[in-house]
């Protein structure tokens, strides 16, 4: 058996994209590597567009993507698989001296206006009628937005436009949208720029991965509860996220690009999405090929990528047993 | 012979890669020049479109929904830090190459030159990440607030909101501190090279060390003076890391105050490539080619000029002498 590993060419395979998920990859492969030394595995944090691109042209094996492609993307390059692999979620947190122990409440509307300007001091009447119960201060608000592309940016874009119809028409989702000029607005690079203009900027608002988290809370930030489609406010728990996978998972279709914002149910937290391995069905050789499959097999298993274990450590939900058969038969088409 | 083929060879590399890089982007980027036209250097609004959409056809181009793009933002924000950062940079470089020059003692001479000409060659991500934990919270909790509360009150350019501290001000703050040693150094080196019996014979004619300087050994150096400052201003125009890091990346808004946040065309380019990949029809990405041949012509310009202002100046010189 070892005779036969050793004597076997080693496959490369390369993991570019995402830099939400590169933690994620990072656990993953040295785990892999250690039961499967016929295989090398690289990873790469440039970004979801970066991901994307390299996958359809065969630079890499594997991009990561937050964001799933669109329907002309796929067309335009046939054999694309959008795979599902992990479950992220997403806060909104603020920086309000003496409310940030608060969890405020916080919706779609009331947000999209923050982010459009309409919504000028955190005392307005819209924030305060959510929360009759807090004393807000008269300050005018700092909101924070990305800058560079972002899958984070595409969720929760997407969760203004599924829950503002004003901010459908004027700016819509995508991963760099057309931020609506809002004279304190801040622009921030990367998730870690986006916890220090928070931490920075006094009454400043920011949208931030549930994989910062450990970094929101020593930087001593808010964190909102979300108003879900069924009018509740929640805070991003396992619990709330697991019941909004639960209550999406059935109606995910065969191609697994779909949006998981806003799910219906009480307890579901309205801002989660798929995290993607986007992969090449038509792999230019055969060991290629099975080498991909087999490592992302290792990675929908629950004993394998799939498991607590990992997904803990980067505040991401492992998927549930429907989308994992999901993602399996996909995998089959890798060829 | 043929040594001087290989040095002819090497020497025309160099001008046929700034040729090829040029041509290289106004190839690349033509379908986007054709979609934008001359409204892409006037447009304020820069926005990828309905990247899940499906794309339409206009004029034979396949564009995204609601696609736009426009830089006026900016130009304004790449010109006017630009701006800010040599109006800082070039009274202090001057100031500190006279000092070297003129007033330290040789044996801290060597020294104290040495560690400006060290200022150089320190990485631009240094100055950055420098700007964005000192500078920023220093300059918008204790300066900006003081700035605005009473230069504001009188020109309404500084006046307040004076922000966050990521902004223009801050941009040309960091800036002018990685262009000055340019300045003070080359400036430093003109001074030392001028003749001593030039200085020897305004003493000798009654001018004090100060008359001698300012009115005969410094329009002596005027050529460097000029030569140093367009080799900065170069240098800021094109810088993108330590800008990325302290400008607050604006987008799509010009800047009201001196405070507010500004974005440059080297640091978008490399804040929005990632989101250009994902545009299908390919536009995006053509469009950011754009942006940076509008900046090689910038910086091709900038260049230019500063040659014509010296041929000019040494024309009316020599005019003079005759």
């Amino acid at each position: 058996m070892m005779v036969g590993h050793a004597a076997q060419a080693e496959e490369r395979l390369l993991e570019t994209g995402s830099t939400l998920l590169y933690p994620l990859f990072n656990l993953w492969v040295p785990a892999y590597s250690k039961t499967h030394p016929g295989v090398q595995i690289t990873t790469e944090a440039t970004g979801s567009g970066t991901g994307i691109s390299e996958a359809a042209s065969g630079i890499a094996q594997i991009g990561a993507s937050d964001a799933y492609m669109s329907s002309f993307m796929v067309r335009a390059h046939p054999g694309i698989l959008n795979i599902p692999v992990s479950i992220s979620s997403q806060m909104v947190n603020y920086n309000l001296p003496g409310l940030n122990g608060v969890h405020l409440h916080l919706s779609g509307p009331v947000l999209a206006a923050i982010y459009t300007g309409k919504i000028r001091y955190w005392n307005a009447a819209a924030i305060a009628r959510l929360n009759p119960d807090v004393r807000l201060p008269h300050q005018p608000i700092v909101p924070i937005h990305r800058t560079d592309g972002s899958g984070d940016t595409f969720i929760f874009s997407q969760y203004l436009s599924f829950t503002s119809p004003a901010w459908n028409n004027a700016v819509g989702y995508g991963t760099t949208i057309s931020w609506p000029p809002v004279e304190s607005g801040v622009g921030a690079e990367g998730n870690p720029g986006m916890v220090d203009a928070c931490k920075g900027t006094p009454y400043s608002i920011a949208y931030i991965g549930i994989s910062y988290r450990k970094y929101t809370a020593a930087a001593g930030l808010g964190e909102a509860e979300l108003q879900n489609r069924a009018g509740r406010f929640l805070l991003p728990t396992p619990r709330t996220i697991q019941a909004a996978v639960n209550a999406l998972a059935p109606h995910t279709p065969a191609n697994e690009r779909t949006s998981l914002i806003l799910a219906p149910g009480a307890d579901s937290y309205p801002i989660i999405n798929y995290e993607y391995a986007i992969v090449n069905a038509h792999q230019p050789d055969q060991a290629t090929a099975q080498a991909l499959r087999q490592f992302l097999t290792w990675v929908l298993s629950p004993r394998g990528g799939n498991s607590l274990r990992f997904t803990r450590q980067v505040g991401f939900v492992p998927l549930p047993p429907a989308i994992v058969r999901l993602s399996e038969a996909q995998l089959a088409k890798i060829h | 012979m043929k040594f001087r083929v290989w040095l002819a060879v090497v020497a025309g590399i160099l001008p046929l890669a700034l040729i090829a890089i040029v041509a290289f982007l106004a190839i690349y980027s033509w379908p986007a020049m054709h979609f934008n036209g001359i409204g892409f250097i006037g447009r304020d609004t820069w926005n990828l479109g309905n990247l899940y959409a499906n794309p339409v056809m206009f004029h034979g181009t396949l564009i995204p929904r609601g696609a736009t793009y426009g830089i006026l933002f900016l130009i304004v924000g790449t010109l006017l830090s630009t701006a800010i950062a040599v109006a800082i940079a070039l009274p202090m470089g001057v100031g500190a190459a006279i000092f070297l020059a003129e007033v330290v003692p040789d044996a801290l001479r060597t020294w104290i030159s040495f560690f400006v000409e060290l200022l150089m060659a320190i990485p631009s991500v240094v100055f950055g990440l420098w700007g964005y934990v000192v500078v920023i919270p220093f300059l918008g909790k204790h300066v900006y607030p003081v700035i605005a509360h009473s230069v504001g009150r009188v020109v309404p350019f500084f006046g307040e909101p004076s922000g966050s501290g990521y902004g223009l001000l801050t941009a040309g703050i960091v800036l002018s501190l990685m262009i000055v040693p340019i300045i003070a150094a080359t400036l430093r080196d003109a001074l030392v090279n001028q003749p001593s019996s030039l200085r020897e014979a305004a003493l000798g004619l009654g001018a004090t060390r100060f008359e001698a300087l300012w009115k005969v050994m410094l329009p002596g150096t005027r050529k460097t003076l000029i030569g140093a400052t367009f080799l900065a201003l170069g240098r800021a125009l094109g810088e993108t890391m330590a800008v990325l890091m302290v400008s607050g990346n604006a987008l799509n808004v010009l800047p009201h105050r001196i405070y507010d946040p500004i974005s440059t065309m080297a640091a978008f380019i490399v804040s929005q490539l990632d989101s250009a990949l994902q545009d299908p029809t390919g536009l995006a990405v053509r469009s950011l080619a754009e942006i940076a041949l509008v900046l090689a012509i910038i910086s091709i310009v900038v260049n230019a000029l500063a040659r014509l202002l010296l041929m000019m100046w040494n024309n009316s010189q020599r005019s003079v002498m005759v």
